[in-house]
């Protein structure tokens, strides 16, 4: 597997679309009417405040709960994909799994490569190849043949995202990614995204993390089971959606190049109304 | 030509002199000339064979059987449930008696060895096992055995004056408490001895009953193996019991439990224990079951004139083997694994 | 290093850790020559001792029981074991939970009640008391614990959801096992032959019956082998597992298939022995860390040196008596895993 993507290799500008009336769990209607279609070779992160439905979302687009609606996948019905396909384009990295205690960081990364292997063989050179890469690209080389459980909290999400960035999916849904990860290890978390998303590969992350949230080439704001707002990181719509989906008590400010979201005491809300 | 004879009148005369015996299970085993080398895993074999005087041809058996004496002396090759394979081959046996529950039967079958499972439970049992073994021992006059059984069941019943007889008896076979019913071999002795066993035969030989029930049918007379008897007086309502407030509770010990448990030669002297307990006088103390509830550890206690309690074997629980009975003991508890 | 350097240069791939590899390929070595040792002092102990080996060769009741008694005995406890070994850590990636064991799906309480209904109606002149003749209590005790795991999976309605599996087989459990108490209440002569089924009993393994676990074990070591990669998938997670692509409920109707059978067959021949199942996983992974593919044959191989040490053992503890050999395995396993935990927490204590 090359690591630069051409274009040609994606069919549909969009590479994720749902359109559903409702997404229910058990009783309770999580989402409401939603009508979205996220472009290709960008990079979306989903805000909002909690518990108005952003890793429902995100799961509904992964395929792994059911909607009253249809989950496109480059442009096909995701239910069309044959599992094996599907996995080889999507990846999918969760909140706070548990788990593989027992493996090594090495095989824990390997089973990234389960779409790409074939039913009884055993891994590939270019399967070893990606799990090096992944490792070393989160930073994690050196603890390969370390025990999962062994390993502090920070280490631990830093694997998981490798084999994650192991499976070399087009499209890569992340849930919370960087839960336990440090400042320099979100900017290392950081540079992987850009450079997927450079070679053209689609990313979409629910993030709590305004800052890092704004980062992303569009932002995606969920509110009570809806779709708030969906624009580029960097308009000032965005930014002023972004702060009425807080009820104001946030503030985006440009620090540098970059944009940030600070919250705002009630003085310098009352000041800023 | 005389040698030839000689084999063909050889020959004729094994012919002649094989014979089938048709075990318990209905499978037929054929002998060419009668077993001399005996192994028997049921104590109540063990005994019979020593009764009709094949006691020498005896050369293994198992943990439980300890009657006659010279049997311990013998090599023990496991118990009835779980008899051990190797012992038992290695013991050469020409034949090996057997309870029909056990499973080691068709492993020794297939390892080449014979095996008659025999298992009496019955009065009438004891006296068709005895001609059986009669017949596969070759033994002459093993009938005899079964007439003086009769014979000393019957002494024993005669030696009871009338006024004792008719008296309602609860027997309590184990712990559950299971009781004997009057189709079990020990009800039957009950009955000729005269005593009415206030179990019905609806209830099958030995039923699992209320306590409650025991205490409504009131017996005269309670006899208890020595595991469940110690207590008996504790359970509830069953201090007012005419049987224990008149002291008229017989608690056997290990020994006396072997005979009685045991359906073979040693049936009169179980009924002699039988006889032995409905005429002891109330105060005497053999039979002191209030005495014996108070005390927590009565086993091995010299000052009942108890005889000590034997050294515990592994798997206690399986003293009473003959399968045909419930053993003294508890229902193992639990489930296993789940 | 910077981003461009890490994304466009290639790296050399680095090789693949080497150290828990080889720990794995020692272990399999390990636990083979164990293994052959076991099955030489199999044949050298029990009730005669050893003159039985060295007389052998000229006396046949020796050489009947070195070869006929012994020997497949020793296999036999040997491949009783390994089937248990499979199904226990079949299980535990199943259920994703270190204490699961063979017997949690309702297999020992279904067997439990075949075999108490079969001695039943043993001694019954009962016109289905030829048939239960004809299949044994071997097949009785099979035929009950597949039935056990069958009634598990009507219950929990499919295998798609793992809590339910455990609950609905606690349920059966305890149902399957008041209706053995009522049996043996009825007729309360089985609870002795019972008792014997349910210490586990090496002692009456043949030829036979080696072959019919042999002939089972292997075909199920490899599906489990081959459908291993599911339950790697599941232990990072349901959402994980299905967004691989794996195929969840194929593959987990597999494995519970493998489970029940394994099971089966072990418990048919030899009791029911505890603790091999739990423990065997448990000493694999204590020594070697491996995906689930290597480890159901480790655990196959461990439980059957395990089961088989055992038999030894019991043979050899109180000769020319023996000991039940679920008591053993206990003792032994537990043991060990007593040791593994006093190990662990002294080392995470020191850390």
């Amino acid at each position: 597997m090359t690591h630069a993507r051409t274009p040609t290799h994606f069919v549909h500008p969009a590479a994720l679309g749902l359109q559903s009336a409702a997404t229910r769990i058990g009783k309770a209607r999580i989402l409401g009417d939603i009508d979205l279609r996220l472009p290709a070779g960008r990079w979306t992160a989903i805000v909002g405040p909690n518990g108005a439905g952003k890793s429902t979302l995100l799961r509904v687009l992964a395929g792994l709960l059911p909607t009253d609606g249809a989950v496109q996948l480059h442009g096909r019905p995701l239910a069309d994909w044959p599992p094996r396909e599907r996995a080889r384009q999507l990846a999918w990295l969760g909140q706070g799994e548990a788990g593989a205690e027992d493996l090594i960081a090495y095989d824990v990364v390997l089973l990234g490569r389960l779409p790409h292997r074939a039913w009884l063989a055993p891994p590939s050179a270019a399967d070893h190849a990606a799990v090096q890469r992944a490792l070393a690209d989160m930073q994690v080389a050196h603890l390969q043949a370390r025990r999962l459980g062994d390993l502090s909290g920070g280490e631990r999400q830093r694997v998981l995202l490798a084999r994650a960035l192991a499976v070399q999916a087009p499209v890569l849904l992340m849930d919370e990614p960087l839960a336990h990860l440090d400042p320099p290890h979100q900017a290392d978390w950081l540079a992987s995204v850009r450079a997927l998303v450079a070679a053209g590969g689609t990313v979409v992350s629910v993030l709590h993390e305004l800052g890092m949230a704004l980062q992303a080439d569009d932002l995606l704001i969920v509110r009570a089971g809806r779709i708030a707002h969906h624009g580029p990181c960097g308009s000032a719509a965005t930014h002023a959606a972004l702060q009425a989906a807080f009820d104001g008590r946030i503030g985006v400010h440009q620090v540098h190049d970059h944009w940030v979201a600070l919250p705002r005491t009630p003085e310098e809300r009352t000041h800023a109304d | 030509m005389k040698r030839w004879l000689c084999a063909v009148l050889i020959a004729v005369g094994l012919g002649v002199h094989a014979y089938e015996v048709v075990d318990d299970r209905g499978v037929a085993v054929r002998f060419d000339t009668p077993p001399q080398r005996v192994v028997s895993v049921l104590p109540s074999l063990t005994e019979t064979t020593c009764a009709i005087g094949a006691c020498a041809r005896l050369v293994g058996v198992d943990r439980y059987s300890n009657w006659p004496p010279e049997v311990q002396k013998l090599p023990q090759v496991g118990g009835g449930l779980d008899p051990a394979i190797e012992a038992i081959v290695a013991l050469k046996p020409d034949v090996v008696l057997m309870a029909t529950s056990s499973r080691g039967a068709e492993r020794l079958r297939a390892l080449g060895v014979k095996v008659v499972a025999l298992e009496p439970k019955t009065g009438a049992d004891v006296k068709r096992v005895i001609g059986k073994l009669g017949q596969l021992l070759a033994v002459p006059d093993a009938g005899r055995v079964a007439r003086d059984i009769e014979a000393g069941v019957a002494a024993a019943a005669q030696s009871l004056p009338p006024a004792l007889r008719g008296q309602r008896v609860y027997f309590e076979a184990s712990a559950g408490p299971h009781a004997a019913g009057p189709q079990s071999f020990i009800g039957e002795m009950l009955h000729a001895l005269g005593l009415v066993n206030v179990v019905g035969p609806e209830l099958g030989p030995f039923p699992k009953i209320n306590p409650e029930w025991v205490v409504r049918a009131d017996p005269d007379l309670i006899m208890a193996g020595e595991r469940s008897g110690g207590e008996i007086a504790r359970r509830p309502g069953w201090g007012n019991l005419r049987a224990v407030r008149s002291q008229r509770v017989c608690v056997f010990n290990a020994q006396e439990v072997d005979i009685l448990v045991r359906p073979g030669p040693r049936m009169p002297e179980a009924a002699r224990l039988m006889a032995a307990c409905i005429t002891r006088p109330p105060e005497s103390p053999a039979a002191p079951s209030p005495r014996r509830g108070d005390n927590a550890g009565g086993r091995g206690d010299p000052g009942h004139g108890v005889l000590a309690w034997p050294a515990p074997r592994p798997f206690e629980h399986e003293r009473a083997c003959c399968a045909a009975l419930s053993v003294f003991a508890p229902p193992p508890s639990g489930r296993g694994q789940g | 290093m910077t981003t461009a350097d890490r994304t466009i240069a290639h790296h050399t791939p680095r090789p693949t850790p080497a150290a828990p590899r080889s720990r794995a390929a020692v272990l399999v070595t390990g636990l083979l020559a164990l293994s052959l040792l076991a099955a030489v002092v199999g044949a050298s102990v029990g009730s005669t001792g050893f003159e039985s080996l060295l007389r052998a060769a000229r006396d046949p009741v020796a050489w009947q029981i070195v070869t006929d008694i012994r020997l497949p005995r020793t296999l036999g406890a040997w491949l009783a074991g390994a089937l248990l070994g499979l199904a226990g850590a079949v299980a535990q990636g199943l259920f994703r939970n270190p204490l699961a064991d063979p017997f949690l799906l309702g297999s020992a309480s279904g067997a439990m009640l075949a075999v108490a209904v079969a001695l039943a109606l043993w001694g019954a002149p009962v016109a289905a008391a030829s048939w239960v003749a004809k299949l044994g209590l071997t097949g009785a005790a099979f035929v009950g614990a597949l039935g056990g795991v069958l009634l598990t999976l009507l219950l929990a309605q499919g295998v798609q959801h793992t809590l339910r599996l455990l609950l609905a087989g606690v349920v059966v459990g305890y149902v399957l096992g008041a209706v053995k108490d009522l049996v043996t209440l009825a007729a309360p002569d089985v609870l002795t032959g019972m008792l014997s089924f349910m210490l586990g009993n090496t002692g009456l393994i043949g030829w036979d019956a080696c072959g019919v676990m042999a002939a089972v074990l292997v075909p199920l070591a490899l599906l489990a082998w081959a459908s291993a990669r599911v339950l790697d998938g599941l232990s990072l997670g349901e959402a994980t597992a299905h967004s691989l692509g794996l195929p969840l409920a194929p593959l987990r109707a597999t494995l519970i298939g493998v489970l029940a059978l394994a099971t089966g067959t072990a418990v048919a021949q030899a009791g029911l022995i505890g603790f091999v199942g739990l423990a065997a996983p448990h000493l694999v992974r204590g020594l070697a860390r491996v995906t689930h593919g290597p480890l159901v044959l480790l655990s196959a191989l461990a439980g059957g040196l395990l089961l088989a040490s055992a038999d030894i053992l019991s043979r050899v503890l109180i000769a020319p008596q023996e000991l039940p050999v679920g008591v053993l395995t206990a003792v032994l396993g537990g043991s060990y895993l007593l040791w593994l935990m006093y190990v662990r927490t002294r080392r995470g204590g020191q850390r």
